[in-house]
């Protein structure tokens, strides 16, 4: 018989019995679905998460003390005065207390170099960033994160009034809003020079960044940067630094290596049910020869030879599967889409998904289908023929 | 006449555990193109294995058995089933029916397994079932179809082919007295038509349509017996 007969006759025997079927498809459908739908998280919240550190910039290189002592103003100066370098800031921070003549609570208090708020440009709620004048870097002047402001209680009555920086008179000059940033939340932040009096240990700084003129000029201004402080420290290239340098790209790229690692990890778990939902199919095959073991010797005896009922059960466990497989991706890809909505994500059919979906429930119907198809071929149309 | 079957000196064996049962002892018979002929004998009397030796569904444990002039012993799966594909036409005691499938499909089965394409197949298939008076029930499945309608659909499956030998198993079985009796006709209209009928049955009244009579006991020949009785 052609195979497009025999296609036929398994497609008849799956639609006569509609239940059983649809029951022995359940297990690749949830698979499937799972499949579909954990990649489309996993995907979404890459997303979300990149977005998130796009918006600190890509050509950004931050470096961090691993010591209080590690990092200086001075280091900071001669890192600005490298070539390629467009904007430089610094920042040195401590633990502190912010308080009203009504209320206290602790806060992260940051001390900014006057570069800071135009490279950064957090949003504002009211007020102003601190002056740039260099003349008034030693003003007394603050400005509240979103969450330190909310800790504290502020109204925007307060704009203007005195607030105490762990004991200290400041003058309140502006509230960001950035709550949605990326944290940045229960903080305050004064001029490097405020900083200086009230906590920081002169002249060391907690942290640089130093932003490249491009972003393609960041991994070579991150090559010279590191070279430059191992000079000034007398470091040799192979020793430890008492700082790290990173850069959004390379956080970036780390960020996505975790979340492949995690989507990896998912959709092994959704193919351990995949399998499960292949051995299903087993199971029910193996029933279903030897409830048809005599239709298989009537078969054999009016001239099926063993291929073309090898074929024919092999094409019905295929056609589960792959049923299966197209009902799961559909439910995937719905459960994707109301995700998105949910998580805020951009919804993507992705082909890559779509085929990974059917060709492995193909494989599972091929895989789990062959051993009860050949147990099928093989009977001997007497003792089939015979069977009760 | 040409010889459609042919048994040499066949002996066919079963290992039964650890023990060997003879079926068949050393039979030689020969079945000439056009004839009727009953096979009657108890059960146990090897009659069924005679049945699968001669409707390619078994091979001899020693001896020939040729149908058609080829020789099954030493044939493949595969070449033993084109051969009865070719050259045997099956009538079942439980007619046999393929389930979910209608009169039709039943009959167009063998075609179609012979590589022969669906709307040949199909034009053939509604002669067959028109000539045996079940027009009006192509496309009835087993479930909708009476014990004699069943068994004409299954005639009409084992003739559609037109085999050398129609190799009818007990076809009365299953059935009243008077359907049996309607299908016995059928098989002597189908002889009448110059067809090689072969039937097997314990019954010596159905045995006694047969102009051709060979009686088994104990895997032997006991009777060839000719002539109406």
């Amino acid at each position: 018989m052609n195979l497009l007969g025999t296609a036929r006759l398994a497609l008849s025997r799956i639609w006569a019995t509609k239940t059983r079927s649809l029951l022995t498809m359940l297990g690749v459908v949830i698979g499937v679905a799972a499949i579909v739908a954990l990649t489309s998280i996993v995907d979404g919240a890459s997303q979300g998460i990149n977005k998130s550190l796009a918006t600190l910039g890509t050509n950004q290189l931050n470096l961090t003390a691993l010591a209080p002592d590690a990092l200086t103003e001075q280091d900071a100066q001669a890192l600005a005065e490298l070539e390629g370098v467009a904007v430089m800031f610094m920042q040195s921070q401590n633990e502190g207390t912010i308080a009203t003549d009504t209320n206290r609570v602790n806060a992260r208090l940051v001390g900014v170099s006057n570069q800071y708020f135009e490279a950064v440009k957090p949003e504002i709620a009211m007020g102003s960033y601190l002056s740039k004048n260099p003349l008034a870097q030693s003003a007394r002047d603050v400005v509240f994160g979103a969450d330190a402001a909310n800790d504290l209680g502020l109204t925007s009555d307060m704009l203007g009034k005195t607030v105490k920086l762990n004991g200290q008179d400041f003058r309140l000059v502006g509230v960001l809003d950035d709550q949605a940033g990326f944290g940045t939340a229960g903080r305050v932040y004064v001029t490097l020079e405020s900083a200086r009096k009230i906590f920081s240990q002169y002249p060391y700084v907690s942290a640089i960044v130093v932003q490249a003129e491009t972003p393609e000029g960041v991994d070579a201004l991150q090559v010279a940067a590191d070279r430059l402080l191992r000079e000034r420290y007398g470091l040799s290239s192979d020793t430890e630094a008492r700082y790290t340098i990173t850069n959004q790209a390379s956080l970036i790229s780390a960020v996505s290596s975790i979340t492949d690692t995690l989507g990896l990890l998912l959709t092994g778990i959704a193919a351990i049910s995949l399998i499960v939902g292949g051995i299903g199919i087993m199971n029910i095959m193996l029933v279903s020869v030897r409830e048809r073991t005599r239709e298989i010797g009537v078969r054999r005896a009016i001239g099926a030879k063993q291929k073309d009922v090898l074929t024919q059960f092999l094409i019905e466990a295929v056609v589960l599967s792959l049923a299966g497989g197209i009902v799961g991706l559909i439910l995937g890809q719905i459960a994707a889409f109301f995700l998105a909505i949910l998580g805020d994500w951009e919804f993507a059919i992705r082909m890559d998904t779509v085929a990974l979906a059917l060709g492995f429930s193909l494989v599972v119907g091929v895989l789990f289908g062959v051993w009860p198809a050949r147990t099928a071929s093989k009977l001997e149309p007497i003792d089939a023929l015979r069977f009760e | 006449m040409a010889k459609v079957v042919e048994l040499e000196n066949v002996r066919r064996e079963y290992l039964v555990g650890d023990q060997v049962t003879v079926a068949l002892d050393d039979v030689t018979v020969a079945i000439e193109s056009g004839e009727f002929v009953a096979i009657v004998g108890p059960s146990g009397s090897g009659k069924s294995t005679m049945m699968n030796l001669i409707g390619c569904l078994d091979r001899p444990s020693s001896g020939d058995v040729r149908i058609s002039g080829s020789a099954t012993r030493e044939l493949s799966d595969n070449e033993l089933t084109a051969l009865r594909s070719k050259a045997i036409g099956f009538v079942f005691q439980q007619f046999q029916l393929l389930p979910n499938t209608s009169a039709l499909e039943n009959v167009m089965a063998p075609l179609l397994y012979q590589g022969i394409s669906t709307k040949v197949a199909k034009q053939r298939a509604t002669e067959m079932l028109t000539k045996l008076g079940l027009a009006e029930r192509l496309n009835f499945d087993r479930n909708r179809l009476s014990g004699g309608q069943q068994q004409r659909v299954a005639i009409a499956r084992a003739l559609v082919t037109s085999p050398d030998i129609v190799l009818a198993d007990e076809p009365t079985g299953a059935l009243d007295s008077k359907t049996g009796a309607q299908v016995i006709e059928l098989l002597k209209e189908l002889h009448a038509e110059g067809r090689t009928i072969i039937l097997i049955t314990h019954d010596l009244d159905i045995a006694a349509s047969a102009p051709r009579r060979i009686f088994l006991r104990d895997g032997l020949i006991e009777k060839d017996e000719r002539g109406h009785a």
